[in-house]
């Protein structure tokens, strides 16, 4: 897929970019200010497991349309060391960081739809989207 | 040879405007409409046959049909007048085209032919027609949206939602943020929220219920769940739902003095009447003098 | 960047006016834990009314501050959590059940004073 604008993540400092690049995104796409904050809060999510687990990846970003609806989609991708469980990581309270174990079904419930696909060893790819209400 | 048969056609106009409103009136009986007059459905119909003939003539849709769609659908005649019309209309001239003698067109080309005539008619009726429910639709779901979720603030620092009919996903996700907005504008310390209105609660609207409650809490103000009736009571105990969490109240006005404790207010009787009328007179005295 | 902690009286006042990244949290939580030690604060009031992002990282650090502070004898008490920061946190599963909070620093201040004088 050819994706518009893309962040990468390396530093933590990049969390912070990734997510005011899609905040301003969402803006021009026409999000009320509540769903700008749940995109933005879905891609701290995203960045912050990249930055965590992989060590460095990317954050793209993209416009979608559907039959008389727009969106967003965001896609995280990491050639990290992949997720072996994923139903795990999608329970509520898991963690392996001595986090909340919010993230990942947290941010399943912030968007509208949540596709993840991972190979051990290869790496994890998140694909989120959100339509404008 | 496709001209010729539309030549025909528009020839003999009188003949087949004729057949049709026979064929119109025959229909007619079967699913008489009592609340249209014989004369405004006649005009009508007359109207109607005229404006096809004028479209098949033109080979192209006129401003005509236009507007008489519009008027028909704002008299709120159904579509199927429209749409059976049209039809009547197909079968009479396929009917006169293959009787006509002079004519060795096969019938099948006859058919198409009619088709291609008519068809471009229907569909833009039903478009047109289509397209008015829709906006019909849309409006009344704005209507519907800006009703589903008010908020009064009744004194300071106490706000009150009445919430009146079923909560589904969307509607939740728009009270909640409408609550929120309306605690911040408010300044409410305090937000009443009744459902005496809602006649289900399930585990859904429960859960959404509650998340509404916690997000109060979170920006800083209490939620009180009023107006939960024993039926209600009934189901949220049966279905395990767990409301300990923030305070309920069976009736609006025993969650207002809840929230008036709450916010360290009292309502107060000021003066007895008659007092009242004293002062009334003194000051109107007062005023005389000065 | 560091966020600047206030003293007043016995309370601390503290309003976070910058996108939080993951150090300045970390940083922030360790600053305020010093204060509290060295100025004996029995209250603190963290306003949130310019944070329009909190994820379940921020959230873990403030509610943990939360529960340090506790520990130390100071009691916190977060105001201003804007509408949709409140929805995302929601809708995140995270319900800081264990903080107070208050509409703005005016009720903040007030709530902590009913609740120490208990």
């Amino acid at each position: 897929m050819d994706f518009r604008t893309c962040v990468n993540i390396q530093k933590e400092w990049d969390i912070v970019g990734a997510r005011q690049f899609g905040r301003d995104f969402s803006k021009k796409l026409g999000f009320g200010i509540v769903d700008q904050a749940r995109i933005a809060t879905a891609i701290s999510e995203l960045a912050r497991n990249i930055y965590l687990y992989a060590g460095s990846g990317k954050i793209c970003f993209d416009e979608v349309e559907n039959v008389g609806s727009r969106g967003i989609c965001i896609v995280a991708i990491d050639t990290g060391p992949g997720i072996k469980d994923i139903s795990q990581v999608m329970e509520d309270g898991f963690s392996t960081s001595g986090g909340l174990g919010a993230g990942l079904p947290g941010v399943k419930r912030l968007m509208d739809e949540f596709d993840i696909t991972s190979k051990t060893g290869e790496g994890t790819e998140i694909r989120v989207v959100k339509w404008v209400r | 040879m496709a001209k010729n048969l539309k030549e025909i056609l528009v020839d003999n106009s009188n003949g087949l405007v004729h057949m049709w409103l026979e064929e119109v009136a025959e229909k007619q009986k079967e699913v008489t409409n009592s609340a249209i007059s014989q004369d405004l459905f006649e005009n009508t119909n007359r109207e109607f046959v005229n404006i096809i003939f004028g479209s098949v003539e033109k080979e192209s849709l006129t401003s005509d049909l236009d507007s008489f769609t519009e008027r028909v659908i704002n008299l709120g005649w159904p579509l199927s007048y429209l749409t059976d019309g049209l039809q009547l209309f197909k079968r009479v001239a396929i009917e006169f085209l293959i009787e006509h003698e002079e004519l060795d067109v096969p019938v099948p080309k006859v058919l198409r032919h009619v088709d291609e005539l008519v068809n471009p008619i229907i569909n833009q009726l039903v478009n047109e027609y289509s397209g008015s429910w829709e906006n019909t639709v849309s409006l009344q779901r704005v209507a519907l949206q800006e009703l589903s979720a008010p908020l009064i603030p009744v004194m300071d620092n106490i706000t009150v939602m009445p919430l009146i009919g079923t909560i589904d996903t969307e509607r939740a996700k728009f009270i909640m943020e409408n609550l929120l907005d309306g605690v911040i504008k408010h300044h409410a310390e305090v937000v009443l929220i009744d459902i005496t209105g809602v006649p289900v609660v399930d585990t859904m609207v429960a859960h959404h219920i509650i998340q509404a409650a916690e997000a109060v809490r979170l920006i800083g103000s209490t939620c009180i769940l009023v107006g939960i009736r024993p039926e209600i009571a009934q189901t949220i105990v049966n279905l395990g739902i767990d409301l300990s969490k923030f305070p309920t109240k069976s009736s609006l006005r025993k969650g207002f003095t809840t929230a008036l404790e709450m916010t360290n207010q009292m309502i107060v009787q000021t003066n007895s009447e008659e007092q009242t009328i004293e002062e009334l007179i003194d000051s109107l005295d007062r005023s005389k003098q000065s | 960047m560091r966020i600047p902690i206030l003293k007043l009286h016995n309370y601390l006042l503290i309003s976070i006016q910058i996108d939080l990244d993951d150090q300045t949290a970390i940083q922030f939580q360790e600053d305020l834990l010093n204060k509290i030690h060295q100025s004996g604060a029995t209250g603190v009031v963290i306003d949130l009314t310019s944070v329009d992002i909190i994820d379940s990282f921020i959230a873990k650090v403030l509610g943990d501050v939360v529960t340090m502070s506790d520990l130390m004898g100071a009691k916190v008490v977060l105001t201003g959590i804007q509408p949709a920061v409140a929805v995302t946190l929601i809708d995140l599963g995270i319900h800081l059940n264990e903080v107070t909070t208050a509409l703005d620093l005016e009720q903040g201040l007030i709530k902590l004073r009913q609740e120490l004088e208990e």
